[in-house]
């Protein structure tokens, strides 16, 4: 397994930082990008192959997305359901949702993927600032 | 004579208080470089952060269906091998955004398949006539969902448009020739 994974944000696109020696996972930006499957992917595969090894270890994972279309949300659910299948096995596993306080449609949305959540403990945080 | 015909065309806009107009094949860096714009526009608007994100959103969300789903294309028949991007097609619609007072309407038209137009009429019409609290539910749904048939996303972008939307979405159909329609889709934010 890599002891990270780091992608560079673009204008369309969010930063990926995965620090998988500090159990410390952060998607931060914008996301809309030309082809969801192509972005997420190695997303997916470093976040799986991860969480597979993560046992009944402890994992912090923060969203701080300003703006994403409907296809990435999609995605989002993906990350947050493997998320909650690690911490079903016995993970302890954190999801830090932070939203703009000045845009209350982030803040649902966070609200509606935190309802899902069985295992993984949510919590919803105004963006510092 | 060239001077006024554009200068009509551009006041026809202006009269409808259109700021932004796209009229063409539309790619993901046409979506790229006019969001890019809208942004900076409405930065100097001085709109607040929620209607900006709004309207950027219902723009993306309209644009992606103009690139995904506009029955009106066009693809080179051979392409270089180096390029497979070139071997992509590229597809037809009409873009504007719009201001009036303190809203900004985004609109965008394209042709559909005739035999579609039922559908996506039902669709419409169910989104258009729920709650917030409905448009959250089905969003979660949805979101849940397999997409379907022949959808190229998630199927949720007229749900994301409605829900970004200060209004009921508006829409309208108008037969073009045997087989396509012209699809209308019109967000006020």
């Amino acid at each position: 397994m890599r002891d990270k994974l780091d992608i560079q944000a673009t204008t369309r696109t969010p930063a990926v930082s995965f620090d998988f020696m500090q159990n410390h996972l952060k998607i931060t930006g914008e996301s809309y990008p030309e082809d969801v499957t192509e972005f997420y992917g190695p997303v997916f595969t470093a976040l799986d192959s991860y969480l597979g090894k993560l046992g009944s270890g402890t994992c912090r994972f923060d969203f701080e997305l300003i703006y994403l279309n409907s296809s990435s949300a999609k995605a989002i659910m993906m990350l947050m359901d493997k998320l909650d299948a690690a911490a079903k096995k016995g993970a302890a596993v954190d999801v830090y949702w932070y939203y703009d306080k000045e845009d209350d449609t982030m803040q649902e949305l966070g609200e509606e993927f935190g309802e899902d959540l069985e295992n993984a403990k949510f919590h919803l945080e105004k963006m510092p600032g | 004579m060239l001077a006024s015909q554009l200068m009509d065309l551009r006041g026809m806009l202006h009269s409808q208080g259109v700021i932004f107009a796209y009229s063409g094949y539309v790619t993901e860096p046409v979506l790229s470089g006019v969001g890019e714009a809208l942004k900076q526009k409405l930065t100097i608007d001085d709109a607040d952060t929620k209607t900006l994100r709004s309207v950027f959103a219902v723009f993306v969300e309209q644009m992606q269906n103009i690139i995904r789903y506009s029955a009106e294309k066009a693809q080179p028949a051979l392409a270089p091998a180096s390029d497979p991007r070139a071997l992509m097609e590229i597809r037809y619609g009409i873009l504007t955004i719009g201001r009036e007072g303190a809203d900004y309407m985004v609109c965008a038209g394209n042709l559909v398949e005739r035999s579609d137009v039922e559908r996506l009429r039902a669709k419409l019409s169910r989104i258009r006539d729920m709650s917030k609290d409905e448009l959250k539910a089905l969003y979660k749904e949805q979101l849940r969902a397999e997409p379907e048939k022949g959808s190229k996303g998630a199927g949720l972008g007229f749900m994301e448009i409605a829900r970004r939307a200060s209004k009921p979405i508006e829409f309208d159909f108008t037969d073009v020739d045997a087989t396509h329609a012209f699809f209308a889709l019109k967000a006020t934010i």
